[in-house]
């Protein structure tokens, strides 16, 4: 951490930035998990995402963030091809995921998602019992095992820090938890499946402040397994829990680097306008 | 205002913050004004609400008002008692009987008085005498069929007199005024006394019967002689003079020795049937009656020792009542074995007397009978429905003489004290027992027990067949049949728009097959009964190939299209519009199947499809299961599709992402995740198509043929609750038993689907609890 003062009437209190880390992290020294080459998308002729070009590193937590239809969400989908759904939807370019390219036509999405984890804004468990949920990335991909699957099971509410709280109920319907434990339960649903990038998509916003703290500590754990990358309209949070940001404006990616330098000195004016809050 | 009220200073202040709502008095009208419209609102909808309830609630309270008289207990009641008109003393009556309205009543004697009365008051009006011979006793006494108004009166000289009494109806100064008549139809030569014995030898036993084919005599004679007399009318076609000839036949004596106690000869002249001491009936079979013989006899008491004492025919003389002297009562009637002769079958018991059974009194009309014993307990029952409906206390001696009024409203009664009970009979609906509706009821003329909805027929004699079973059984049938067509059409239907179809295209598809709906039934069920059913009968083969094609080839179809097609061409179409290409498949299918019936009849079926069924023994008729259900089933898709579409439309887009984004296929994601979300607005899809199957009138009415029928064969037609009532409404009597039974058809009708509704309702309410998607 550097204790560099800044000069700027900061939207985020510098302490809250990760204090932890032993050394500054240099995004040109990390592994990609992820390369966005030339990419622009458009939702029938609105040019949503122009000409994106960045890398996300492999085991850490990049956040977006950036003004609301700024396209950060777009862009997020476009790791897992949610945006496919949308019908005008179609987008240029190469994103490749351990080297291949997810946009060829030869990419079978149902595993290309397998791979590329999701959870929404708002926690949207299926009408099954706790248990089910967890099992059903598992259950998709053939696996009968009971045995197996209770392991994973186990493991996966465990490292969503959800087990001690459902272990005796996990045969009840999931919709009985409360948003924060559900929101929780998709995570761990979503990791059962062993994804090696997993995409929150302001994963906390439904939540209350309790709820979100968890979340949070929950990402900070996770990043340890999968590489991270999170949608956040919160400053604060992008702050406390990623190692990168990325700041997006009208579809164009205006700044990335670590989280550090972009809250605190950032290279460009936008950036400061933005996280100072002028505008957003 | 304000601005008049404050000083200029702050006035000018509150003009700049002046607030736009309304102040004052204003506010205060609009909010009571805005009140006013709540609770006229609250209340209107209330009042409306609970109307409705209300109204549904006088649909059940009529349709029971209606049903309840059915199930009101007959009762006999005493009308009059009075000592039997005319002379008592040493005179005994031999048979009473009275008019339709029960105003003249007639009284025949062994003396040979035909009493006419008043039954009100006993008063004799009218008297004839019987031509009887002096110094001659009665020693028989016959009767043929209530209805027929004939008797015999067999005397110990070996002659029978043959009267029929009259009642003669004229309309004089707008009063109705009946007068009694007697007339002898037969005479030999203007005597009307027939010598039967021939030789002067008591008559003991007399049968008499008065058929289409004439009148008929059976004579047991004291010296044990079976005399068969018949007189048969012909009509000479050139002068139109009509001849009775009389043929005179003697037949064996019954097997058993025991003395004959009762003899009956049947309408149609082809039976008789001779009642004995130890409990027996013979059936003679006196169709060719030069050599009529026993056919069978039969023991038709329990008890070893009991003698049959009375026997009598109900209405259409099939039905055979025997009462014994152990006071049982039961029902027989010939039934045909396997070689094709008559046997006398039990088919029911009534409800025992304590004493001998002495007296028993056919209705005219229906097939119910009174039975009294030798105490003058008088019982009610009724044939049909296997009840004994009411029992009166007595007339306190044993009866010499027991008829009904013509309308079963009043029951004549003469006892061995000679007085005349006139007894006042309340039976609306005899006809009615739970067995008469739901279980199997052996029916007059039938070889066993059935399940038969037969409510009316050209004959008087017709016993009416009131089985509700056929009728629910066809109403299941029909719906079964229309929701196995229906349910897998329009669910797929409904997944595939609902998912996979892009929304232009949904956009026409779905509007389209809603308006199906608004299509008239009654135009489905003529296009049904008149067009499609001859098409399916005619083209059975393109019918079967369609159903095993249509899905296989559009299947391949698929395969060929995402297998084999480049990806270039497949890119030309749409996403979501891929269902579009599979039109002319399903054109060239059908028009396929139809131009190669013909060939396939001729290599496959001997060319003749359905004729090759009958031989295979299924019924085929053109009018069947399988038309009603493609007919009735086009009727209930449009519910069907309409209300899952919306189910699986609606299902959270936020579930189906979660699942697509946990590397699910989209199939997957919909047998996984959609359907079971789904599922509770897809059950009440079906059950409420369900509903509408059960109810459906019009199609059912004009493309099932209307035959109530009990089997579930796709190739035979079917009646149901519904049509039957549609039916037979316009021509049932008001307030009689099967207008009545009509409505309880009704009431099953609703109760069935009230049943199921409510259980469609728990079911869906479960689904929703465990799969409700926040």
């Amino acid at each position: 951490m550097t204790e560099t003062k800044s000069p700027l009437t900061h939207a985020v209190d510098p302490s809250l930035l990760s204090s932890s880390r032993a050394e500054k992290l240099r995004l040109e020294q990390e592994a990609a998990a992820l390369e966005v080459k030339n990419l622009n998308a458009y939702y029938g002729k609105d040019h949503a995402l122009k000409n994106i070009n960045m890398m996300i590193p492999a085991k850490r937590v990049t956040a977006f963030i950036g003004p609301s239809g700024c396209g950060k969400s777009t862009l997020l989908r476009c790791f897992n091809r949610m945006n496919d759904l949308i019908d005008a939807f179609h987008a240029e370019g190469e994103i490749t995921l351990d080297g291949k390219n997810i946009y060829d036509k030869r990419v079978d999405v149902a595993e290309l998602r397998r791979q590329v984890g999701m959870v929404f804004q708002k926690p949207n468990p299926f009408p099954k019992s706790i248990y089910e949920n967890v099992a059903y990335g598992l259950r998709l991909q053939g696996v009968r095992n009971r045995r197996y699957l209770d392991e994973v099971v186990e493991k996966s509410l465990r490292r969503a820090a959800l087990w001690d709280e459902v272990k005796d109920r996990l045969h009840e319907n999931a919709h009985g938890l409360s948003g924060g434990q559900q929101q929780r339960l998709v995570i761990a649903r979503a990791v059962a499946i062993e994804p090696e990038v997993l995409l929150l998509d302001e994963p906390a916003s439904a939540l209350d402040p309790l709820a979100t703290l968890k979340i949070e500590e929950l990402i900070f754990e996770l990043k340890e397994h999968y590489t991270i990358v999170i949608v956040t309209h919160n400053m604060q949070q992008a702050a406390r829990v990623s190692d990168y940001t990325a700041l997006m404006y009208m579809g164009e990616l205006v700044e990335y680097s670590d989280t550090d330098t972009l809250f605190t000195t950032p290279a460009k004016k936008q950036t400061e306008d933005y996280i100072t809050g002028r505008y957003g | 205002m304000n601005d008049l009220a404050n000083p200029a200073g702050v006035a000018g202040k509150l003009r700049k913050e002046r607030s736009l709502l309304p102040t004052g008095e204003r506010l205060a009208r609009l909010r009571r004004w805005r009140n006013i419209k709540d609770q006229l609102a609250r209340y209107g909808i209330g009042i409306f609400g609970l109307g409705v309830i209300f109204c549904l609630g006088l649909i059940f309270v009529y349709l029971f008002s209606e049903v309840v008289p059915l199930f009101r207990s007959a009762a006999v009641t005493q009308g009059a008692v009075y000592a039997a008109p005319g002379p008592i003393d040493g005179v005994r009556t031999a048979q009473v009987a009275s008019d339709r309205h029960n105003s003249l009543g007639v009284r025949l004697t062994d003396a040979g008085h035909a009493l006419f009365f008043s039954p009100e008051t006993g008063e004799v009006l009218e008297q004839k005498i019987l031509p009887l011979p002096a110094d001659v006793a009665v020693t028989a006494r016959a009767r043929a069929e209530a209805r027929s108004r004939t008797v015999a009166i067999g005397l110990d000289n070996g002659h029978v007199l043959i009267a029929a009494y009259g009642f003669d109806e004229v309309f004089r100064g707008g009063a109705r005024q009946v007068s009694g008549s007697l007339e002898y139809p037969v005479a030999v030569d203007g005597d009307p006394l027939l010598d039967v014995a021939g030789d002067g030898t008591a008559v003991r036993n007399l049968a008499v019967q008065r058929g289409a084919r004439g009148i008929a005599l059976a004579a047991e004679l004291a010296d044990g002689r079976l005399v068969l007399v018949r007189f048969e009318e012909t009509r000479s076609f050139l002068t139109g003079e009509t001849t009775v000839e009389r043929k005179q036949y003697e037949l064996e004596r019954p097997p058993s020795n025991a003395a004959i106690t009762r003899m009956l000869l049947d309408g149609t002249n082809r039976s008789l049937l001779v009642g004995d001491a130890d409990g027996q009936v013979h059936y003679y079979d006196i169709a060719r009656p030069a050599d009529g013989q026993v056919r069978d006899s039969r023991r038709v008491m329990q008890d070893p020792n009991a003698a049959v004492t009375s026997m009598e025919y109900l209405l259409g003389s099939v039905s055979l009542i025997v009462g014994g002297s152990d006071g049982s009562v039961s029902q027989w009637f010939l039934v045909r074995d396997a070689d094709n002769i008559g046997r006398l079958t039990h088919i029911r018991d009534f409800e025992s007397h304590a004493a001998p059974v002495r007296a028993i009194a056919p209705e005219y009309a229906r097939k119910g009978f009174a039975t009294a014993d030798a105490d003058g307990t008088i019982k009610l029952h009724y044939a049909t429905s296997e009840r004994t409906l009411a029992t009166y206390g007595g007339i306190g001696t044993a009866p010499r003489a027991l008829s009904f009024g013509p309308r079963a409203n009043a029951l004549y009664a003469v006892g061995e004290d000679e007085r005349l009970h006139r007894l006042i009979v309340r039976n609306p609906h005899p006809e009615v027992s739970f067995s008469a509706f739901w279980q199997k009821v052996w029916y007059e003329g039938r070889s066993e027990p059935d399940y038969v909805w037969q409510s009316s027929s050209a004959t008087d004699e017709f016993e009416p067949k009131f089985s509700l079973v056929p009728l629910t059984v066809g109403t299941i049938k029909a719906a079964f049949y229309a929701m196995l067509f229906a349910v897998p059409l329009a669910i797929m239907a409904a997944i595939y728009s609902a998912y996979f179809m892009s929304a232009r295209l949904r956009g026409y598809v779905k509007p389209t097959i809603e308006i199906m709906e608004a299509l008239p039934t009654v135009i489905l069920g003529f296009l049904a009964g008149l067009w499609l059913a001859p098409f399916i009968e005619n083209n059975l083969p393109a019918v079967a190939s369609i159903l095993l094609l249509m899905p296989l080839l559009m299947v391949a179809f698929g395969f060929i299209w995402t297998r084999l097609v480049s990806a270039e061409w497949r890119a030309r179409i749409p996403v979501g519009w891929e269902a579009a290409l599979l039109i002319p498949v399903v054109i060239l299918v059908g028009w396929l199947s139809v131009s190669l019936s013909p060939l396939l009849e001729v290599a496959l079926f001997g060319g003749d499809a359905r004729q090759w069924l009958t031989d295979v023994g299924i019924t085929y008729d053109q009018r069947n299961a399988l038309v009603v259900g493609i007919a009735m089933g086009f009727a209930v898709i449009p519910t069907i599709y309409s209300i899952s579409e919306d189910a699986i439309f609606n299902v959270p887009k936020h579930l189906t992402q979660g699942s697509l984004a946990l590397g699910a296929t989209p199939w997957q994601t919909m047998t996984r995740v959609v359907l079971l979300t789904a599922s509770p607005g897809i059950f009440s899809a079906v059950m409420i198509g369900m509903g509408r199957a059960v109810g459906e009138t019009m199609i059912v009415l004009m493309a099932t043929g209307n035959s109530p029928i009990v089997n579930f064969n796709i190739f035979e037609g079917m009646r149901t609750l519904s049509a039957n009532i549609a039916v037979e409404m316009p021509e049932a009597a008001v307030g009689g038993t099967h207008f009545r039974i009509l409505f309880l058809a009704a009431l099953v009708l609703f109760v069935i689907t009230f049943v199921m509704n409510t259980v469609a309702e728990i079911v869906r309410q479960r689904l929703r609890q465990k799969y409700s998607a926040l």
